[in-house]
């Protein structure tokens, strides 16, 4: 067993989680590393009744035509308060990772099919990666997001065929070798194997939400395609989209795509030299000799030399959900959903909140997904960063059952330590634990240190001082650009 | 280099590089991205083209057809009409205030939208480039100047055309939270607040490191939002513009900074939607083929609507004469349809160069829709380099020498005088 520390395991659960509270961190270091991977990695292992017991109660989602109880904001406030309970938080950012991936907009297929898609995400979050894109293609959000349900013979639409290898396997050209992947040619042959792919749903089925995929044999394209011609792929045939799937998953381009991908979400970005192509072939290698298992392959990149690295330590940008989410679940902040739509209030701050940071889920940029790390970060979204930061901090509510986000007296009782040196330095930890330099640490002090002139009266623990100041404190950190960084 | 006539005063400003370069007050610039792919061929329509009825047997629109949903026609020449939704842009071209450049692209055209994209962001043909070409203008001219000098307006993402190695170009996506906000309880404490969130804002981190980017934005942040409140809730107007015209109340934004932060002279919005793959025309489900409304109208109708309310404010206050707007999109449509009542990734496609300084026409030259002069995607070929409409901008409005922002001279389209 690999023995990790304190920060090794906060930093694991900063990235296959949504962060953690100093509980959650401790109970890693006795794993060891691979153990605290796979405990992360096998979710479904987890207990997460806690988490179904609140979402029974908070959501009604038996009718998907019933607008007051299923809608946008209900589906937002329902991953949000999935993300913020789960016990299962790798489940979350990797159904993050593919909602990213295969960024879809609900503008376009409707709250419903978004939804569906949701749930294809996280069941075949860890699957063979040809399975997750074969389920994807086929589901009716993607057939409609781009304009399968329009491709029919003869008149065939390129939409998903360019996005399929521009951005779901391999990319325009090879992300070691630069060459190109694929022709325009081939954008129109491959659109001709996806013709008549349609989705239905089954008359007289009772259940709302079960939408079926077929082949609508009429408008699909039976002649003969010739894709990648003249390259080691060059296939010729009676191809139809299932069999292009697999031919695109089984060639090296597609492998190193995918690498690079996961690789720069959970890791660190790479540069075009020889030494980072290499950690490119070397994970590549992984995915086409494990079966294109995506969950062996992330296994191998979370216990990696490289994901324990300096050079990994805070090299990512915190997403909009993680700021909002992590800071939740590290505090121990407590969000309260409130009750399902119709009943009772509810409360959609954090999705709000996400809206005004950068990132509305559900309704990605463009088909790209978000650009992220310094992406992320523009005058705006830094100044609504700074916002929500002051907002989680001075949510006060005497009524532990209030709907709404709330950081309580007695939370900030548990933070205060007996100088402010301690108090700064107990709360930096909680939020990273982050390192800012002694300068940094001075100047936190002095503000708890001050009274409202700016006159130094030292720090005591009472209600005011807490109200204030460790309330003030909280916002501060939070507005460090430390704190923006994963 | 090329320069702008001497009536207006100049202000040199170097660089840390010693390069330099010249910024003219009082002028300004909107840039409007129509995000997606506009297709040209049904923006400017070339309704005298068999080749292009041919093309499109559904999409096409007739000279009968280029009418405005009051019947007044939108043909603006033997050979031209304007899209029926763009009644306002027909009127300001009658009036001299709209030139037309005709086939802007560049070569060996990319139908990706996010490489496409890029290459005009950055006027970098290879795609690779990360410095946009607004950001290397706002590099040169505007350092040194108020924060609020340029910005990005009412969109999440700060636009790539503004990626700068040293300004701060700010995003603004709606004034009433672009503010440093803290604790309303304990008011006494907010100086306290600032005090320490400048300290660590002004901390020297490593430049060029992700964490330096970030704090340089931080600071330059809450400094920009603390000029812009003070400012920003003077702005008065009778204009009313549509609430449910998503580009209207960027450029009503655009109006609101320009009007009350008179150092704003380089703004840019942006209005998605024109992927138009499929119902390009027609109601979903219902009269599939009606041109007069669908995706495309709308877009455009919203272009046109709010252009014109944003002149007729900028002309309430005076500043008409200081404001020339630039359209673009990453590329146009394909001349032929698809099945889908929609049009494909294109090449090259007209833009807009709109305002009282821009002199009206048409500029540029029309590809052929003959088969033979098509690529093998079907595409046109392009005629005019959309980096010759920057580098006229830059030189004949902005007073730069283009050739330290594009990295070449490139001919003057003439649309300035």
């Amino acid at each position: 067993m690999t023995s990790i520390a304190y920060e090794d395991a906060a930093h694991l659960l900063r990235r296959m989680g949504l962060g953690g509270s100093p509980a959650e961190i401790e109970d890693m270091i006795p794993r060891g590393l691979e153990g605290a991977v796979d405990f992360l990695l096998n979710y479904e292992q987890s207990d997460n009744r806690e988490m179904e017991e609140l979402l029974r109660r908070s959501f009604d989602f038996s009718d998907p035509f019933d607008f007051a109880k299923f809608n946008r904001g209900e589906l937002l406030r329902w991953w949000f308060t999935r993300m913020t309970y789960t016990r299962r938080p790798f489940e979350e950012k990797m159904t993050l990772f593919w909602h990213n991936h295969f960024a879809t907009s609900a503008s376009k297929t409707g709250d419903l099919l978004i939804y569906n898609q949701n749930l294809t995400l996280r069941r075949y979050a860890l699957d063979r990666f040809d399975n997750l894109l074969l389920k994807v293609a086929q589901d009716p959000a993607m057939l409609l997001w781009l304009d399968g349900v329009t491709n029919v013979r003869g008149r065939p639409n390129e939409n998903f065929a360019r996005e399929l290898q521009e951005l779901f396997t391999m990319g325009i050209t090879d992300v070691v070798t630069g060459e190109a992947n694929y022709t325009e040619e081939d954008v129109k042959e491959i659109a001709r194997a996806f013709t008549g792919w349609v989705f239905f749903h089954p008359r007289n089925d009772p259940n709302p939400f079960n939408y079926q995929f077929v082949v609508n044999q009429p408008e699909h394209d039976n002649t003969t395609k010739a894709i990648y011609s003249g390259t080691q792929w060059a296939r010729t045939g009676n191809l139809d989209g299932t069999d292009v799937i697999e031919i695109i998953c089984a060639r090296r381009a597609t492998a190193r795509y995918l690498v690079r991908k996961l690789f720069e979400f959970f890791v660190y970005p790479l540069e075009a030299t020889a030494a980072d192509n290499a950690i490119i072939n070397k994970f590549a290698d992984v995915y086409l000799t494990r079966d294109h298992s995506i969950k062996e392959l992330v296994r191998v990149i979370f216990s990696s030399d490289e994901f324990f690295s300096p050079r990994a330590r805070f090299a990512l940008v915190k997403s909009p959900v993680e700021i909002i989410v992590s800071s939740i679940r590290m505090l121990g902040a407590r969000y309260n959903p409130g009750a399902s739509a119709r009943e009772g209030a509810t409360n959609n701050i954090l999705a709000a909140f996400s809206i005004f940071l950068g990132q509305e889920l559900f309704n990605p940029p463009d088909v790209a997904g978000w650009k992220l790390n310094l992406g992320w970060i523009n005058t705006s979204t830094l100044l609504n960063r700074f916002t929500y930061a002051n907002l989680l901090a001075i949510n006060r509510s005497r009524d532990p059952n209030a709907v709404g986000l709330s950081l309580s007296q007695e939370q900030l009782r548990g933070f205060a330590k007996k100088n402010s040196k301690k108090t700064v330095k107990k709360l930096l930890s909680i939020l990273g634990p982050l390192d800012v330099g002694a300068e940094m640490v001075g100047a936190l002090r002095t503000y708890l240190e001050s009274d409202d002139h700016g006159n130094s009266i030292g720090f005591t623990i009472d209600d005011l001082t807490l109200d204030k100041k460790v309330r003030g404190l909280i916002h501060l950190i939070m507005c460090l650009s430390e704190f923006q960084l994963n | 280099m090329v320069t702008v006539g001497v009536v207006v005063p100049r202000l040199w400003v170097s660089d840390a590089r010693g390069e330099q370069s010249q910024f003219t007050p009082g002028r300004k610039l909107v840039v409007i991205q129509l995000a997606g792919g506009n297709d040209g061929f049904n923006t400017v329509v070339p309704y005298t083209d068999p080749r292009y009825h041919s093309l499109r047997p559904t999409l096409a629109f007739r000279d009968t057809e280029l009418k405005t949903s009051n019947g007044s026609s939108t043909i603006i020449s033997n050979q031209y009409g304007l899209h029926p939704a763009m009644a306002e842009i027909k009127d300001l071209y009658d009036q001299g205030r709209v030139a037309i450049v005709l086939g802007v692209g560049y070569p060996n055209p990319n139908l990706s939208h996010f490489l496409s994209m890029d290459i005009w962001h950055t006027a970098d043909i290879s795609g690779v480039g990360s410095r946009g070409w607004l950001g290397k203008y706002a590099d040169v001219a505007l350092l040194g100047q108020s924060n609020l000098a340029a910005a990005s307006i009412g969109s999440l993402e700060l636009p790539k055309s503004f990626g700068a190695d040293k300004f701060v170009v700010p995003n603004i996506i709606n004034f009433s939270f672009y503010n440093f906000i803290a604790d309303p309880a304990h008011p006494g404490d907010y100086n306290n607040q600032i005090n320490t969130f400048n300290a660590g804002a002004s901390r020297a981190l490593a430049a060029g490191s992700l964490i330096g980017a970030i704090n340089n934005t931080a600071f330059e942040s809450v400094k920009g939002a603390q000029q812009l409140q003070r400012s920003i809730n003077s702005y008065r107007s009778t204009i009313a513009y549509p609430a449910n015209n998503p580009l209207a109340a960027g450029l009503q934004m655009v109006a609101q900074l320009m009007t009350t932060v008179p150092e704003a002279s380089l703004l840019y919005v942006q209005l998605g939607g024109f992927d138009n793959h499929s119902d390009q025309i027609g109601n979903r489900g219902n009269d599939r083929s009606n041109k007069r409304v669908g995706d495309h109208a709308t877009l455009l109708r919203w272009f046109s609507e709010a252009v014109n309310l944003f002149h007729q404010d900028l002309t309430e206050h005076g500043l008409a004469d200081d404001v020339v707007m630039m359209q673009w999109s990453e590329f146009g449509r394909r001349p032929g349809e698809n099945a889908s009542f929609g049009t494909d990734h294109g090449t090259a496609a007209p833009i807009f160069v709109i305002g009282n300084p821009v002199r009206g026409g048409f500029y540029g030259e029309q590809p052929s829709l003959a088969a033979s002069d098509l690529d093998l995607a079907g595409n046109v070929k392009f005629k005019v380099d959309f980096r010759e409409v920057y580098a006229t901008l830059l030189e004949k409005w902005l007073g730069a020498d283009s050739r330290v922002i594009l990295g070449a001279q490139y001919p003057n389209v003439g649309f300035l005088d």
